[in-house]
């Protein structure tokens, strides 16, 4: 197991824009990392740099405690799973998993003793002769993974692996890998722009935007005290609703602040409620299983309700959204970021 | 296996004779005596492949042929194929102009290049020797670029995988870019194997030793045979162009499959 450490990393491609403005990153042996942010923040550019597939023009990037931005790819002891797997179509799923080791020289008995161990544990025994082209995106996915662990690399880098799976799959390969990290205890850092994945694969996750690094911490840290307002946004399904403080009924702080409600802390009442609440009216709804996303309209702005079917408001021009201020979070309107503030709010 | 369009099968099939017909015309002549061939009558001989081997020496042009085209598309191709891997994968200084270059060398028809090669390998001695004949023919621009072309449409996702397997540059070109490039290599290889075995001007300017004769020329020296009466011994010419076809007809089967492939791939990738 080896450690990453990346000191004030900055990157910019020729004659294009600057991509990663000073990154700063300690990860310890073992821990699962995910880098999560929107498309074009610099995340995929952080893995690649760490894969050493790309080169830094600042900072310093240690791998197990060496000074690894000179080192070639394969002298990092790193390995890799790219966004569409990337198996080497000319060869058969044995020979897929088995390159690495080829090409360390190891023998072929060996090496295909190896690639049978890895096929069973990733249930892909009866898939050894077969080439990629002839296998499903999720048997796929496992042979790219199969590549890597054959590698019994310190290192684990994964671009967004399961982002061709269907949502079924995807919820599948997602404890698998969760489980796979359990078993080989290696350090992954783990790239995707979906929040779900995030949140639950991550031992901490650093959150990115425009090639800055904005949080890197705790799952449940940055979803209850997320740094800025983008991070609050980001990470949360449905969204947090954002409102201006002043809007809220008996607000008493201070001005020029948002306040952001997330979606399960508020809830529908037909009647007024005795803790604050706002009147609304439905905008529309939707069905996701045992719940329903209620889109409503409030005169603080426009809120985003999580409510079970039974809650649901028989009058949907008239009913009262009620919320604890004490769980709410509050950003500064200028700039976005967080501002701690615990005000006891009564009706 | 039942044609799908009978007509347009039959139309295929009076396609195929009609463009067959001039070869299965001279292998037809190729067993015939000269005097019957002159005097318009049938016959069957083989004498005139026995006279083209070992009175003419054909076997050992046959062999010069083989040599010499074989050598000239091992090493061609190997060269264009690394060549064009670096132009399709390496960002280098002096690389769009290198490659502009080498695009470049197409324009220029191979009769210029006749005199200066010449001089060249008379300077150095090399003129009369297999090496004459195949160093000016190892370079060829045109394989670099197409293969170039082809293997920028290969991920360069798979380079990377292979990289953080563990190749090296060269494990990358040889494991992963020649295997996925096999279509393309083949046709290449072709094309140049049937142009070196087709070359011409070249071995009659730089070799005079009879010895190092390919089959190009030894065929041109064949209507020198005159059988009397000023004619040319068609059925001896007919044999040893016979000779001279069957390797490329060969090597065509042999990669038939790849070469369709590769002159078909820019249509359908």
């Amino acid at each position: 197991m080896s450690g990453i450490s990346l000191r004030d990393i900055r990157k910019a491609y020729v004659n294009g824009p600057q991509v990663l403005h000073g990154v700063s990153l300690d990860i310890q042996p073992g821990e699962f990392i995910v880098i999560v942010g929107p498309s074009g923040c610099g995340k995929s550019t952080l893995l690649r740099l760490i894969a050493g597939l790309d080169r830094c023009e600042d900072g310093t990037i240690e791998i197990g405690g060496r000074r690894a931005n000179d080192l070639a790819p394969q002298d990092r002891d790193i390995a890799m799973i790219f966004q569409n797997y990337a198996l080497y179509p000319h060869m058969t799923v044995r020979e897929n998993i088995a390159f690495g080791l080829e090409l360390r020289g190891m023998k072929k008995a060996e090496r295909n003793e190896r690639a049978q161990s890895v096929a069973k544990i990733l249930q892909l025994e009866s898939y050894l002769d077969r080439k990629p082209a002839a296998l499903s995106g999720g048997q796929r996915q496992r042979v790219a993974m199969g590549r890597a662990m054959a590698r019994n690399a310190s290192i684990f880098l994964m671009d967004e692996p399961l982002s061709n799976l269907d949502n079924a799959l995807r919820i599948t390969m997602r404890t698998e890998i969760k489980e796979l990290h359990r078993q080989l205890g290696a350090t992954m850092v783990y790239v995707t722009h979906d929040q779900t994945e995030a949140l639950s694969l991550a031992d901490r996750i650093a959150v990115m935007k425009d090639g800055h690094l904005l949080q890197f911490d705790r799952p449940d840290v940055i979803y209850d005290r997320p740094a800025n307002r983008f991070v609050a946004s980001f990470l949360g399904s449905p969204p947090m609703n954002f409102v201006a403080a002043d809007m809220l009924p008996g607000w008493t702080g201070p001005h020029g602040l948002t306040a952001g409600l997330r979606p399960e802390i508020l809830s529908v009442h037909a009647e007024k409620p005795s803790k604050a609440a706002l009147p609304a009216r439905m905008l529309l709804s939707e069905m996701t299983g045992a719940d329903m996303l209620l889109h409503c309209e409030s005169p603080a702005g426009r809120l985003t309700v999580s409510a079970s079917r039974q809650d649901m408001p028989k009058d949907k021009e008239q009913f009262w959204i009620a919320f604890d201020l004490d769980r709410a979070l509050f950003f500064d309107s200028e700039n976005g970021d967080r501002v701690d503030l615990s005000v006891a709010m009564q009706p | 296996m039942k044609p799908e369009n009978p007509i347009l099968a039959g139309l295929a099939l009076v396609a195929g004779l009609l463009f067959l017909s001039p070869v299965l015309y001279s292998i037809w002549m190729s067993f015939q005596t000269v005097d019957a061939y002159y005097a318009g009558e049938l016959g069957f001989t083989l004498d005139n492949y026995a006279r083209a081997v070992g009175q003419y020496n054909f076997a050992r042009y046959l062999l010069n042929s083989l040599i010499v085209s074989g050598l000239v598309t091992l090493i061609g191709i190997t060269f264009a194929t690394m060549a064009a891997y670096a132009f399709a994968r390496y960002s280098f200084r002096g690389g769009n102009f290198l490659f502009a270059a080498t695009v470049a060398t197409l324009m220029i028809p191979s009769h210029i290049s006749l005199i200066p090669n010449y001089l060249t390998l008379a300077k150095v001695g090399l003129l009369d020797s297999y090496a004459g004949l195949i160093l000016p023919a190892i370079s060829n621009g045109f394989a670099a670029f197409f293969l170039r072309q082809y293997i920028r449409g290969i991920p360069k996702v798979l380079d990377e995988a292979a990289y953080m397997d563990g190749a090296t540059s060269l494990q990358v070109l040889w494991r992963i870019i020649v295997p996925l490039s096999r279509p393309a290599i083949a046709s290449m290889a072709l094309y140049i194997f049937i142009t070196e075995w087709n070359n011409y001007i070249w071995p009659l300017v730089a070799v005079g030793k009879q010895d190092l004769y390919t089959l190009q020329i030894g065929l041109a020296r064949l209507y020198r045979i005159n059988p009397g009466e000023g004619l040319i011994d068609w059925p001896l010419v007919m044999a040893a162009s016979t000779i001279t076809i069957l390797p490329v007809l060969l090597g065509f089967l042999l990669v038939e499959r790849h070469l369709v492939r590769g002159i078909t791939m820019g249509a359908v990738k």
